[in-house]
């Protein structure tokens, strides 16, 4: 190979200092020249910009049953009832008033008659009997269906054996009035469900499958665009029955955000809520000014580590109580910076029938182990508790496997996909301990006691397959009680009885957190649904 | 050349075939129940059932593959149990954003492999060649989560000169391709140098010199073009590969493509988008080795491909 002169050399060897200078002055113009002013520019409109991980599943009623999809479905659609912006008390909606009869088996609603879907079309009563005949209907694979099966007429519908719910019926365009088959004191809260909104039946009709992708209904939003897995932007219904309202022109949600890229969103501006991501939590709650900016409130739910009631040895409820004895759930808490309440009770603060008087088990590990020898429990009890795979439940397990470390327990952990372990759990005889939470559907004690403790919900919902026949009995006893005190009363019973048995060890209330940027207003924080928007607005920025 | 082409396409339909089957199983073996992936976790034991019936789980294994593969060679690939869609539709809505961050980031690949080769070759042991071979490892070393978030914190929230991920315009092409790039043109550069090098010191580049051709003009114009060969096949399947989905690009950068699609099947148990993600990539490959394999031969006159060689 030839090889030049030392002078050529010298030449050559310029040449790539020279090139990576050009390089290097072509990307800092380039990437100066990049430089935005601020992105998403709203053009004088009011918007309020999102981000969020997840994809929005669907945005059809009779599909959506995830907090994702139903974020969206309450801006785009309109139930009978709603609970309100903050709390979980029903309030009209699409109905102006209702009556309940004294069995609790009719519920008749009569209609605002200025109710308009975002295409014009004016609402009536038959719009929202064909929304939950649509759940009803098996072809449609609604996870909805449980909810409505007691109407009267539904079971020979979803059969296919009625053309109609014999149940629903609507004698003019402003009145619905629901029969069901046996007393139902909570029916109205399944109603403020969003499979129970009103859809138009000439939309789905025309789209079938796809009307998710050309939703219409009456809600303060309207469908603008919805570019899978990067976009969705809601814009103001113009015929929205309550004047002024919304008060935002548009919402946009960018998605695929994690919560890390959220936060440096939320720093540069670009999106003005966002969830805090554990890292920046304490400097967060430490930083005056974006403390005043945090917003919080304790999720109607609860966390609990379910122990295997017919797995040895947690047969043994000295077992079971021991457990309940050795976590420090105060500590526990502070592992993730007490974005939680500690809890000892099922149902949570705020659910109707939530009672404080009942204390729980305290934290007292000599009381712990005296139970585990009683019980004859070996100092090498090694049990598997199986656990989600993400970082926070890896760091609450760690700390319960620490506390039962020093009642000579020696807790091995098994963290699984969550499609995995929600299989898993539901298989008798397979999950000895899990780390577990449940968040209310509406607010009764129904949706905690009897879908979590009922024999009928072995490999379902009753994942530390418990069964006590007292408790089934209350359970079925208050299911059926129409006067709301006497009803609380019988779950009350039910919920000592069940505390007393110690299914569960019963951790903590978690507490959900946002920050808002300074120009946003009157967001609020519901403690069993996402936000609110149409009282929300943005000042100019 | 027409008959090779026939052979390869009746051996692409059995691969697919084959992947089918293998996803298909797999679906049945990993844990999880699709019915409760679909019903979520609440739902009660009446539900399920219903929904296993609507879905045919309740029939037998070879029965749903067979429905399966009945549909899918008609184009559709079932209904997502999560998104209620189409999963073709799906698949076909995420990837152009899939193929325009494929496309750049292989050519921004091969054009700075072709810069760091040529320049590394042509200063071969010396420093810059050190150098270069330096960065080449460097690029290729760096995992592609830490560059993209070293990317985004520095570029984009720092510097605020690229969006913070998201798929809107071609700002935001520049860092997630950028981070897929330069680890292919790290490892591309080190292939280039090593060839380019070797073919330097063959015959017929010695003929050409001594017929007066300079040192950069038997470089470019016998040395490159052998030298660059073995980059196609590389480059073919690469990109293949890139647009199957990158998983973790997409996800670092909020690209909305089939890789982030694909990790939410999987994560989500949503088995249909998951057989549907896993038979497209597939097809993918299968196509690109039948492109890379002509073009190859197209490249290289001494490659018959009817004779098998």
């Amino acid at each position: 190979m030839d090889r030049s002169s030392s002078r050529d050399r010298a030449k050559r060897e310029l040449v790539p200092v020279q090139l990576l200078s050009i390089i290097f002055s072509v990307a800092t113009i380039l990437a100066w020249g990049c430089r935005s002013a601020r992105p998403h520019a709203t053009g004088g409109r009011s918007v309020l910009r999102l981000a969020t991980r997840d994809d929005v599943p669907t945005l059809d009623p009779v599909a959506g049953y995830d907090t994702a999809s139903w974020a969206f479905e309450q801006m785009l659609y309109d139930t009978l009832v709603r609970y309100s912006d903050s709390g979980v008390q029903l309030v009209p909606d699409a109905a102006v008033r209702w009556e309940t009869s004294a069995d609790a088996r009719t519920f008749t609603f009569h209609l605002r008659r200025n109710i308009r879907f975002s295409n014009g079309r004016t609402v009536s009563s038959g719009d929202f009997k064909f929304e939950i005949e649509r759940v009803l209907d098996p072809a449609n694979n609604s996870q909805g269906i449980e909810y409505y099966r007691g109407i009267e007429g539904a079971p020979l519908y979803s059969s296919g054996r009625a053309k109609s719910v014999a149940g629903i019926k609507t004698p003019d365009p402003w009145t619905i009035i629901f029969q069901l088959a046996s007393p139902d004191p909570i029916f109205l809260a399944k109603l403020a469900m969003p499979f129970a909104a009103a859809v138009p039946p000439e939309v789905v009709a025309r789209y079938g499958k796809d009307f998710s992708r050309h939703a219409i209904g009456s809600g303060p939003f309207m469908l603008k665009e919805w570019k899978s897995g990067q976009r969705i932007v809601l814009v103001r219904n113009p015929y929205y029955f309550l004047p002024g309202l919304p008060r935002l022109d548009a919402v946009s949600e960018e998605i695929g955000v994690d919560d890390n890229l959220q936060w440096l969103k939320y720093e540069t501006g670009e999106i003005d809520i966002a969830s805090i991501p554990p890292a920046e939590f304490p400097w967060v709650m430490k930083t005056p000014r974006l403390k005043a900016l945090v917003l919080s409130q304790v999720s109607l739910a609860t966390s609990y580590l379910g122990m295997n009631c017919q797995i040895p040895p947690f047969t043994d409820v000295r077992v079971r109580r021991a457990f309940n004895y050795a976590i420090n759930k105060d500590k526990l808490v502070a592992v993730f910076n007490h974005r939680g309440v500690p809890a000892s009770t099922i149902l949570p603060p705020g659910l109707p029938g939530y009672d404080p008087s009942i204390r729980g088990y305290p934290y007292d590990p000599r009381k712990a182990r005296q139970l585990l020898e009683q019980a004859g429990i070996p100092k090498d009890f090694a049990p598997q508790l199986w656990i989600r795979a993400d970082e926070t439940q890896m760091m609450l397990a760690q700390s319960i496997q620490q506390d039962l470390a020093l009642v000579d327990v020696h807790l091995q952990l098994r963290p699984v996909a969550w499609p995995s372990l929600l299989q898993a759990i539901r298989q008798p005889g397979t999950v000895e301990l899990v780390l577990s939470g449940w968040e209310a559907d509406f607010p009764d004690p129904e949706n905690f006691l009897e879908v979590l403790f009922a024999r009928s919900q072995w490999g379902a919902n009753n994942n530390s397959f418990y069964y006590n026949p007292h408790v089934d009995a209350l359970l079925e006893k208050a299911a059926l009680l129409t006067n709301l005190d006497e009803r609380y009363k019988v779950y009350d019973q039910a919920q000592r009885m069940i505390i007393n048995d110690a299914p569960w060890v019963l951790l903590y209330y978690p507490i959900s957190y946002a920050i808002r940027q300074p120009w946003v207003h009157g967001y609020l924080l519901n403690p069993m649904r996402p936000a609110r928007l149409e009282r929300v607005w943005v000042d100019p920025h | 050349m027409l008959g090779y082409v026939v052979r390869r396409i009746i051996f692409g339909v059995f691969v697919l075939a084959g992947t089918s089957l293998i996803t298909f199983s797999l679906a049945f073996v990993v844990p999880g129940d699709p019915a409760v992936a679909m019903a979520g976790a609440k739902a009660d034991p009446q539900t399920l059932s219903l929904i296993r019936s609507q879905l045919g789980l309740d029939q037998p294994i070879y029965v749903q593959y067979l429905r399966y593969l009945g549909r899918a060679i008609r184009g559709d690939l079932g209904r997502s149990y999560i998104r209620r869609e189409n999963v073709t539709r799906l698949i076909l809505e995420r990837f152009p954003a899939t193929l325009i961050l494929a496309v750049t980031a292989m050519v921004l690949a091969l054009v700075l492999a072709l810069l760091m080769g040529v320049l590394s070759a042509a200063y071969h042991d010396r420093a810059t060649d050190r150098l270069l071979l330096f960065v080449s490892l460097t690029l290729i070393s760096l995992p592609v989560f830490w560059l993209g978030t070293v990317m985004l914190i520095g570029a984009a929230a720092t510097l605020r000169s690229f969006p913070l991920g998201g798929f809107d315009g071609w700002r935001s092409l520049i860092l997630p391709a950028l981070t897929l790039a330069l680890g292919l043109a790290g490892y591309y550069a080190r292939i280039l140098h090593t060839n380019l090098t070797e073919a330097m010191e063959q015959d017929y580049v010695r003929t050409a010199r001594s017929k007066g051709l300079s040192w950069l003009g038997a470089l470019f114009k016998h040395a490159l073009a052998n030298a660059v060969l073995p980059l196609v096949t590389l480059a073919g399947l690469d990109l293949a590969g890139l647009l199957s989905g990158v998983v973790l690009t997409e996800t670092v950068f909020d690209w909305p493509g089939i890789g982030r699609l694909a990790f939410d099947a999987i994560f989500n148990l949503d088995i249909p988008l998951i057989m549907g993600t896993v038979l497209f990539a597939a097809f993918l490959i299968v196509v690109a080795n039948l492109v890379v394999d002509l073009l190859y031969a197209w490249l290289d006159p001494r490659i018959a491909l009817d004779k098998g060689q």
